[in-house]
């Protein structure tokens, strides 16, 4: 569909095809079998940035979509979405108590890397899970409208990134409490890590997405294996409880490094170079994959939905 | 100069039912290779548009008609680029606005107000165009104070109200129209009947599908009738809507005596 302003086509007042086929219902002439590959159009790698650049400047219906979201979800509630923060304290607080005593170590070190990891683990999770549905859930959006695809995983990085923001608050009093204070660089780290984290959600999100809306297992798929590599990834267990060779393994873990990215810097630390470099070579080869699959896909996901 | 043109374009859409959707098949078709793996890569389409040519330009009003399931809704939603044909050539010029589902991006839970802000945003406004049209909604529509009200509040032609009033006060310079004349009470299906006269007076480009012969008669210039996706016949309106109703056993006369906001 290019907009051209060319016009070579038969003359527009003429009665063309005037149709005398058989009257009888031929349902085999509409109901065909063709082979999925028959179709395969040319790589459209233009279309697909175009939907990344339509998404970005419509940012304002993002933004009003995904605060909508958050605005719905607790309309006429007293606390609001400070319900977010009540609950992750809750959690924080007594899981922190019970996990300390079961590992029998400190509570000032352990106490402020559980909460920080947890909450960053929250964001990274839920965004995994909602991405593999995002379409299925705006699918009356994709048939009524032509708005960009991108747009929809936009909202729904924003209405998670909104939930983040009540998730810190808990950790707060932690930090303060065991006098961690953050460096200017430690502060840097922690804006640049956002970033990179939401760059790298918004293209796997977009592949999720896609994947989802296409095969349907994809999310219960995902939905467990997410469960396993909470229990896997250094969250409610520190990395240096494990053995010398042990630590050398979790390094491969994506979800270490990306929980890692954030954790870091929220408890005044540096995030390693290994686990930066990670993360971008993650964000790159996310975006290049997530590139050519919307591009190959783009045309057919209004039929997923 | 806003313009149309559809040549040959044919849209299959994709039946995935039980038997080919799944993650599952996929691979074990995989891995049992050979021959079965052959016929489970065949999805099943259905053909809903076949074929489909014709060209508009500035100040033509098309009208479809058709039986259910002849495309009408489909060719509309290819118009508005939602669905992509396989094959065929699609040259749009123009700011297309669609109205095919009224309700978008009405929320129950929002007030009329934050509704008529979002379903601007939608609509590709900014918030100083929309503060520019919101009166004009708030008039339109009558609602008054219920605009403050969440939409969940209001009875359903109230509802009807703020979403046609939303959706019609942006002049498009091409407009796809999927039946969605004449709503709510006996006063303001007339005014909502002005109101589209007025919108597509105002269009350069209008594609209008109904099954009203009487709506197409009045605001068409040209009418393409379509058959299970197939273009049975396109031409001047009044050709057109006589082979119809001839087809369907209708006699001219009968429909023609018929005044038309009867059959709104």
């Amino acid at each position: 569909m290019e907009e051209t302003p060319d016009c070579l086509s038969p003359p527009p007042h003429a009665i063309i095809l005037p149709n005398l086929a058989p009257k009888t219902p031929n349902i085999e002439a509409f109901l065909t079998s063709i082979s999925a590959t028959q179709t395969a159009p040319p790589l459209k790698l233009k279309t697909a940035v175009d939907d990344l650049r339509q998404g970005f400047l419509s940012w304002r219906i993002w933004l009003a979509l995904g605060y909508q979201d958050i605005r719905l979800r607790y309309r006429r509630s007293q606390l609001g979405p400070f319900w977010i923060t009540l609950s992750t304290a809750i959690m924080i607080y007594s899981m922190g108590f019970v996990y300390a005593k079961l590992f029998k170590v400190d509570l000032s070190s352990y106490y402020p890397y559980l909460a920080a990891g947890l909450v960053v683990w929250t964001f990274i999770s839920s965004l995994i899970l909602e991405s593999t549905e995002t379409f299925i859930e705006n699918s009356g959006f994709i048939r009524q409208t032509s708005l960009p695809f991108s747009i929809y995983i936009l909202r729904l990085l924003t209405r998670n990134f909104i939930i983040l923001l009540h998730n810190i608050l808990p950790v707060l009093p932690i930090l303060i409490y065991y006098k961690i204070t953050p460096s200017f660089l430690s502060l840097a780290y922690l804006i640049f890590g956002f970033v990179l984290l939401l760059l790298i959600a918004y293209s796997y999100g977009l592949l999720l997405a896609i994947m989802g809306s296409r095969f349907r297992d994809i999310k219960p798929i995902i939905a467990s294996v997410v469960q396993i590599c909470f229990l896997l990834t250094p969250i409610l267990w520190q990395h240096k409880m494990l053995s010398e060779r042990m630590q050398h393994w979790t390094v491969f873990n994506p979800f270490y490094q990306l929980v890692e990215l954030l954790r870091a810097p929220f408890l005044g630390q540096v995030p390693a170079p290994s686990t930066i470099l990670y993360c971008l070579c993650l964000a790159g080869f996310g975006l290049g994959l997530m590139l050519i699959v919307l591009a190959k896909s783009r045309h057919r996901i209004a039929f997923w939905v | 100069m806003s313009k149309i043109q559809l040549s040959k374009v044919t849209l299959d859409f994709p039946i995935y039912g039980a038997n080919t959707r799944s993650l599952k098949k996929s691979l074990v078709s995989l891995m049992t290779g050979g021959a079965i793996r052959a016929e489970d890569n065949r999805i099943t389409f259905i053909r809903a548009l076949e074929e489909v040519s014709f060209e508009l330009s500035s100040g033509d009003t098309l009208g479809l008609i058709g039986h259910n399931g002849a495309g009408k809704s489909t060719l509309l939603r290819v118009l508005s680029k939602i669905y992509t044909p396989a094959i065929g050539d699609i040259k749009i010029k123009g700011r297309i606005s669609s109205l095919l589902d009224l309700g978008l991006g009405i929320d129950s839970e929002s007030t009329g107000f934050e509704n008529i802000y979002l379903s601007g945003l939608l609509r590709g406004l900014s918030r100083k165009d929309i503060d520019a049209k919101k009166d004009d909604i708030a008039e339109f529509s009558e609602l008054g104070d219920y605009l403050a009200m969440p939409v969940r509040t209001y009875s359903s032609g109230m509802q009807l109200r703020l979403a046609f009033s939303i959706a019609t006060c942006f002049s498009p310079e091409i407009l796809l129209l999927d039946e969605v004349m004449g709503v709510g009470d006996a006063s303001f299906v007339e005014k909502s009947k002005q109101r589209m006269s007025e919108l597509v007076a105002q269009s350069d480009i209008v594609v209008f599908s109904s099954h009203s012969v009487e709506l197409i008669r009045k605001f068409c210039t040209k009418a393409l009738w379509l058959e299970k996706g197939h273009v049975k016949l396109l031409g001047p309106v009044d050709t057109v809507l006589a082979a119809y109703d001839k087809a369907n056993g209708i006699k001219p006369a009968a429909t023609r005596a018929k005044p038309a906001s009867d059959h709104v």
